[in-house]
């Protein structure tokens, strides 16, 4: 099997503000976010022959509207595409949808592909209704469901356990939240723009599900994003900066939190094999798009990603070397911690900034000179880990 | 007795024995015959080599506290009432982990890797949860 680095890029990017939007409709979110990316890449929307929904979490129906092209026939793409599908892995939707665009389009299968997500977790969804189904996912019905699992309690659970392994203290947990909303706060797209918050607000916050606090969870939003992969021949037809692909891996582990491997031992080879597809190192790592979900989860991938040392991130974010001027960017949207949860939209959320880092079009948080973008993504209660390079140069 | 309100397990036939195991007080998981592996959560096939030459073996109850979380507010609706309570994830010295509520604990002495022991609580007639409890020193 030959290698796909450089032979695919990403070429175009959309995305409307993540927050709370009862007037704007699910499709009316996911078409301006299409069209964003089209009109922004330049291509011919004829040239989209392939068009890939990520899974929608707050109603079924919109969901099964997706499933069955419902994109084709608002972007008028019916008499050229060839195939709608979704893709559907929680947080690892994207991850996994650019990982099918890269191959179809390098196999000759597809010119050009569109992914796109939207969902409205903000206002399409009831508090209650989404503790339920937050609840109940990801658990086996047979031997955890009587216990009172759900996502914050995951979250309590893997940073109860992070502390205990790596001495990691509250306060740098909370630096991550920190380190995430000052970027947040320059991301016009996010709930939070304009809303920073230090570290002592974040300790004043109720402890939920211990060890985590109110302001350590995320907040449930609308949003959607969009964007195109090609060929990386098509792409320079395009503009003179696409984005390329240099890199992927992954590695899928599990269903349950109560099976999770040592993430370490079970998810390096994929960060090692992406390392070496895209001929870098994390030291040629210019910015950082981690997934997060929240804060525990940022740490272990920024030590993962081998950014830094085994139980040294959360005195990195702490020194402040992840935040807006510091020397190693992480989460330059502000990730769902800073952007807010939409579902599984955190992942595009991410790749699309990485793109706007690559192309130079992240306004205000635009880090400068970067060559090298990472990217990862994780789905279920961390039942997998993906990470992708994208790069300026082949 | 009030009504049980909480989720209840699914009956599968493989969980079954495990259930009618707890109603018994008896903590059971499995053993594959053909490679050796301890399996739980209990399975069809082995997930080592694909046998499906499984037994059922009687673990001692004894573990240690993985992780856990104390859950004070926001938990799944039905458990709303029993807020605040611990949710962890037991390492059985049989060498596999299960999901459970700590019970009889002071929530400022729990700690990872903290010695636990199961508790049986019959929740209903058919059912019975196993759960832990800090092994007094």
């Amino acid at each position: 099997m030959g290698s796909i680095r450089g032979k695919t890029a990403v070429v175009g990017i959309g995305e409307v503000p993540t927050g709370i939007y009862p007037e704007r409709s699910f499709i009316e979110a996911a078409v301006t976010a299409s069209e964003m990316a089209i009109r922004n890449s330049g291509i011919k929307k004829e040239d989209i022959d392939t068009v890939i929904p990520i899974v929608v979490v707050a109603n079924a129906l919109d969901n099964a509207n997706m499933v069955c092209s419902w994109m084709i026939e608002e972007l008028g793409l019916g008499k050229t595409a060839k195939s709608n599908f979704q893709i559907a892995s929680g947080g690892s939707s994207s991850a996994n949808a650019l990982k099918t665009a890269a191959a179809l389009v390098n196999a000759g299968l597809s010119k050009a592909v569109l992914i796109v997500h939207s969902d409205r977790l903000g206002t399409g969804l009831d508090l209650g209704m989404a503790i339920a189904m937050f609840a109940k996912v990801s658990t086996s019905q047979e031997y955890e469901m009587p216990y009172g699992f759900s996502q914050l309690a995951l979250a309590g659970l893997l940073q109860q356990r992070f502390m205990y392994d790596t001495e990691t203290t509250e306060r740098q947990i909370a630096a991550v939240v920190e380190t995430n909303r000052k970027w947040a706060a320059l991301n016009p797209n996010s709930i939070f723009y304009k809303k920073p918050i230090t570290i002592e607000k974040v300790l004043e916050s109720p402890v939920i599900s211990s060890p985590v606090r109110a302001r350590t969870m995320n907040k449930l939003c609308d949003g959607a994003s969009a964007f195109i992969v090609t060929s990386a021949e098509r792409a320079r037809d395009l503009t003179d900066r696409p984005a390329y692909i240099l890199g992927l891996s992954s590695r899928c582990t599990h269903f349950t939190v109560t099976q999770q491997p040592d993430f370490f031992k079970a998810w390096s080879p994929a960060v090692d094999e992406a390392y070496e597809m895209a001929g870098i190192g994390p030291e040629n790592v210019d910015v950082a798009e981690l997934y997060d979900a929240f804060p525990t989860f940022t740490l272990i991938s920024t030590e993962l990603t081998r950014l830094c040392g085994r139980g040294e991130a959360g005195r990195f974010f702490e020194e402040g070397h992840a935040a807006p001027g510091g020397k190693l960017p992480i989460q330059t949207n502000g990730a769902m911690m800073g952007q807010g949860h939409t579902g599984a939209g955190g992942g595009p959320a991410l790749l699309v900034e990485a793109v706007r880092q690559i192309t130079g079009k992240a306004g205000e948080r635009q880090v400068s000179d970067v060559r090298n973008a990472i990217v990862t993504g994780s789905g279920g209660v961390g039942m997998d880990f993906h990470m992708e390079v994208l790069g300026k140069e082949v | 007795m009030s009504e049980y309100k909480k989720p209840l397990p699914l009956i599968t036939r493989t969980s079954k024995v495990f259930y009618d195991g707890c109603r018994e007080n008896k903590l059971l998981y499995q053993h594959c015959k053909d490679c050796g592996e301890v399996i739980f959560f209990p399975k069809e096939l082995c997930p080592n080599c694909m046998g499906r030459n499984l037994d059922w073996r009687e673990s001692k109850g004894k573990g240690k506290i993985h992780t856990f979380t104390i859950a004070y507010a926001a938990a799944p609706p039905e458990f709303t009432d029993d807020q605040p309570f611990v949710l962890a994830i037991i390492e059985l010295d049989e060498g596999y982990r299960m999901m459970s509520n700590i019970v009889e604990c002071d929530f400022e002495t729990l700690s990872c890797e903290m010695s636990v022991e199961v508790v049986f609580d019959p929740v209903t007639p058919e059912i019975t949860l196993p759960k832990f409890r800090p092994v007094s020193k």
